[in-house]
């Protein structure tokens, strides 16, 4: 360490102001990740802090973590060291809001709740719903390019991220992309720091790409047999020329906390357009539902809200299982499979269009046979055939025993590497927690 | 830059002597692509049967430091696909099968050089579509569309090239064959897919494509709306995306096109209008009923003249012709002209078409248009003819001053024309020298001896700042900036 933590303390402080540095003892371990403290929490006002703070910290050799809300805090692996945690929460606020071009400017601390009151005051969406997700940071959900139900017709935040200021590792404001629906000047750098986890800069503004919201809405559920009859019907809306907005797939133990009273697993559909188009589609669902062996019934519009209400108990570990959309079926069958063997109760909802399985299950006893006789093999199928398994959250315990992310492709990991090489060689954002110990 | 025996015979060992193309006159053919302009043949060209064919040509070129530019089937409008600096350039015209239709996983993996259009005709019959539609689609090829991450029409409900990319395979300039992406959606890592679409060929090639397929709508309903002046039609497209409805395509044509559209090809257009309005919606039947009346009603309260909707299929396909040979009846107003690709806010659309004409007057040339106004995408045609002296230097001069003013109002360099050799001037107006320097380095990740399409995409400038390194001696870096 070139200077000591009083004098760091000061020039941080020379920077937000001390009263903008927490060291105390409960915000340190608040802040921890998987476990690792940080020395000092750092709140920075705007994009001219972030900046300085990062070029203090490479010239120092700091390792910064960036953080949002701090909902995803475990995601990714443990960092192999952590100095300063850098609070983006400050940076709340909504830069440009043109609502007739469909785009906002906003700051990367404000939460999708709080845009969402603010857009929709004009009748306008930000169409990205992860789990849990109103209370979750914009920088944070690009970070991690969380995602729920309505990518099936909007896309993740790769297609909905227009323009980013980020700041990089050694200081340097930077800005990719346009303030416009529709660019090609030169590369897509917004791409390339949605789901980076900020180890390749800190996101700190983000011009995003804007919906109208549908002026009606209309969800059905369709209760199924077996996950293979998930599979038949989930086929037949997406060959159809239906064109619902989310498609959310439940598995029998998540399916038992939605209306109705069936077992067996579920599919949840909704429709967003003019009412006349949302009725008659909910009863193209329903037909063609009922010739796969489905039976359909209309569900409230809330139950969307409650999806990330599959607490597993205190120690959880959910897994983002990514595999082919006509694969879904098996590996759900799989998954259930495997946590049944393993004696753990896995509640499972997934973007069925997309072919993501969101998993829930208790680590229990020491969790050990979980990763071992569950996770990796699991994990291990779907990679032989192009597909992932990452695990979004685990105690930190258990992630000695399996890497967060799994295998990437030897030629592909070799050139994120190098990226993370070229724009982060001396490792101080977020070092190690990302794929491959980047 | 002279090309040894022995290096051409190296290449003919890889694609076959009939793969390569060294005389002058056929060298000559690859000379161009669609911009008016810009000139370079390449030294040699390969035609590659194979991925492994392409990996051993690019392994060969890295290892003597030869320029490797790529080329579809050279539709492209920004003298991408030239070789102002010599090099191999890499047609991908061999390669143009579709290699697998997975309907069940809503994709396609085609080679590069199938033409857009047909990936669609096969199909079709099934129900699915690829909805990348630039006007060149019946001869622009997916390769090209996925490297230029070409747009259309359609981009406006559908998104561009990018959106629609799951997975291509490439080849680095680093001499890797990998693919980026793939039909499993959720992917950990870094966005690689989403970099490479839109590279320009300046970070690999691309020698495969899994692209997404929609299924065909339920309904399609397409509608003409002629309007008296262009304030009145700008107008009423930022009403109609204001009142919350996105067309899946929404097209501005103004007088000087329409005329040149019937004198051509006579698609029924109405000339005596100012500006024509080209909508469509598609989707479920409902929505699109409720849709098109809310539409007219937005058309007539802004002083539309007549609305005409497409009765029948073979109605449609005739509004659809004249928007989308519209590049080639050009040629009717003017012997030569420059194409511009910027785009604005869509909310500024009444105020850059007013800016437009107060260009063109006080440079005393016509500009014509035809562009895709629902997302603010504006091609002015500027028209000028070359033997008058001093014409070019002034057209020169409007695409300027027509490029400065939609950035002033916030707007982009290019839409989905790409950078090339054409806008690469223009990239330090939109960026700062760090971001120019970002994207600097990003490319060399992919290609650190800087073989990949040379003096395309970014200024080649040492102004980047630090971290940028200079190519190889060889080439002459900033000459064709």
């Amino acid at each position: 360490m070139a200077v000591s933590s009083p004098a760091l303390f000061g020039a941080l402080s020379d920077i937000v102001g001390s009263s903008q540095i927490l060291t105390d003892r409960a915000a340190l371990a608040g802040a921890a990740l998987d476990g690792i403290e940080p020395r000092w929490i750092v709140r920075p006002r705007g994009l001219e802090d972030v900046s300085r703070v990062l070029a203090l910290a490479a010239a120092e050799g700091l390792v910064v973590a960036p953080r949002g809300a701090g909902s995803r805090a475990g995601f990714g692996n443990p960092p192999r060291r952590l100095d300063l945690v850098l609070d983006l929460s400050r940076l709340d606020a909504v830069i440009e809001y043109v609502p007739e071009d469909m785009v906002a400017t906003v700051q990367a601390g404000i939460t999708l709740g709080a845009l969402a009151e603010r857009l929709g005051e004009k009748g306008q969406m930000l169409a990205l719903d992860p789990h849990g997700g109103r209370a979750r940071t914009v920088g944070g959900v690009l970070a991690t390019n969380s995602s729920g139900p309505l990518r099936f017709r909007y896309g993740t935040g790769r297609d909905l991220l227009l323009g980013v200021r980020f700041v990089q590792a050694d200081g340097t404001v930077t800005w990719g992309g346009s303030k416009v629906v529709k660019s090609v000047s030169g590369y897509d750098v917004p791409k390339l720091m949605v789901g980076a986890l900020g180890t390749l800069g800190v996101i700190v503004e983000a011009t995003l790409r804007l919906h109208p919201a549908p002026a009606a809405s209309g969800s059905s559920l369709v209760r199924v047999e077996s996950p293979s009859a998930v599979q038949d019907v989930l086929a037949a809306v997406l060959d159809s020329p239906l064109e619902p907005d989310r498609i959310a797939l439940f598995n029998s133990a998540a399916a038992r906390r939605l209306p109705g009273s069936a077992s067996g697993p579920a599919l949840l559909v909704s429709f967003g357009s003019v009412e006349e188009a949302v009725k008659s589609q909910a009863e193209s669902l329903a037909r063609l539902a009922a010739g796969h062996g489905g039976r359909a019934q209309p569900a409230p519009g809330s139950v969307w809200d409650r999806l990330e209400e599959h607490e597993a108990g205190p120690e959880p570990i959910r897994l983002i299982l990514g595999c082919e959309i006509r694969r879904l079926g098996h590996w759900l069958g799989e998954l259930e499979r495997l946590a049944a063997a393993v004696g753990a109760p896995v509640s499972v909802v997934g973007e069925a269009g997309n072919g993501v399985l969101r998993a829930s299950l208790a680590a229990g006893g020491d969790g050990r046979a979980l990763v071992r006789e569950l996770i990796l093999p699991l994990r291990s199928g779907l990679e032989s055939e192009g597909g992932s398994l990452v695990v979004e959250t685990m105690p930190a315990r258990l992630k000695a025993e399996c890497d967060a992310w799994g295998a990437i492709a030897p030629g592909a990991l070799a050139i994120m590497r190098r990226i993370k090489q070229e724009f982060d060689p001396r490792g101080v954002l977020n070092p190690g927690r990302f794929v491959g110990g980047l | 830059m002279e090309l040894t025996t022995d290096f051409l015979r190296a290449l003919a060992r890889i694609v076959g002597p009939r793969g390569v193309i060294s005389s002058p006159e056929g060298r000559l053919t690859y000379e161009a692509d669609m911009h008016t302009f810009y000139r370079g043949a390449p030294d040699a060209v390969v035609l590659p049967e194979t991925a492994e064919q392409v990996l051993e040509v690019v392994r060969l070129c890295r290892r003597e430091r030869v320029p490797v530019v790529p080329r579809g089937s050279g539709t492209g409008l920004i003298g991408g696909a030239t070789a102002p600096v010599g090099g191999v350039m890499v047609s991908m015209n061999r390669m143009d099968r579709i290699l697998e239709l997975d309907f069940a996983n809503r994709c396609a993996t085609v080679q590069p050089g199938l033409i857009n259009l047909w990936l669609s005709n096969a199909t079709r019959p099934h129900g699915y579509y690829f909805a990348p539609d630039p006007s060149s689609q019946m001869v622009s090829s997916i390769g090209g569309n996925a490297s230029t991450n070409a747009g259309g029409p359609h981009c406006l409900k559908y998104g561009i090239t990018v959106n629609h990319v799951l997975g291509l395979q490439v080849v680095t300039g680093a001499a890797e064959l990998l693919w980026l992406g793939g039909k499993a959606q959720e992917r950990p890592g870094y966005d690689l897919r989403g970099v490479a679409v839109g590279g320009e060929g300046t970070l690999g090639l691309v020698t495969a494509v899994t692209v997404r397929l929609l299924h065909v709508p339920e309904g399609v309903k397409t509608a003409l709306a002629s309007f008296p002046s262009i304030e009145a039609a700008s107008e009423t497209v930022s009403a109609i995306i204001g009142a919350g409805i996105i067309p899946s395509a929404l097209e501005m044509l103004d007088q000087a096109m329409v005329r040149a559209i019937e004198a051509g090809i006579g698609a029924g257009y109405p000339q005596g209008a100012a500006a024509v309005l080209l909508i469509e919606l598609d989707g479920p039947a409902a929505e699109i009923e409720a849709q098109s009346r809310r539409i007219e009603e937005i058309c007539r309260r802004r002083g539309a003249l007549e609305i005409r909707v497409a009765r029948d299929e073979a109605e449609r396909a005739l509004l659809w012709k004249g928007r989308k040979e519209a590049a080639g009846v050009i040629g009717r107003m003017t012997p030569n002209w420059l194409l511009q690709d910027a785009v604005v806010p869509r909310s500024k659309l009444p105020q850059i078409m007013s800016e437009m004409l107060a260009i063109s007057a006080r440079h005393g040339l016509l500009i014509a248009n035809v562009f895709h106004a629902g997302d603010g995408n504006l091609h002015p045609i500027i028209c000028y003819d070359d033997r008058v002296p001093g014409q070019l230097e002034r057209a020169k001069q409007v695409n300027e001053d027509l490029l400065r003013a939609c950035l002033a109002l916030g707007g982009t360099v290019t839409g989905e024309h790409g950078v090339g050799l054409d806008k690469v001037g223009n990239m330090p107006l939109q960026f700062g020298a760090a971001d120019l320097n970002f994207m600097a380095r990003l490319r060399r990740v992919f290609d650190p001896d800087t073989i990949m399409n040379p003096g395309k995409l970014l200024p080649d400038h040492p102004a980047c700042g630090e971290g940028f390194r200079p190519g190889p001696a060889r080439l002459p870096t900033g000459a064709w900036v």
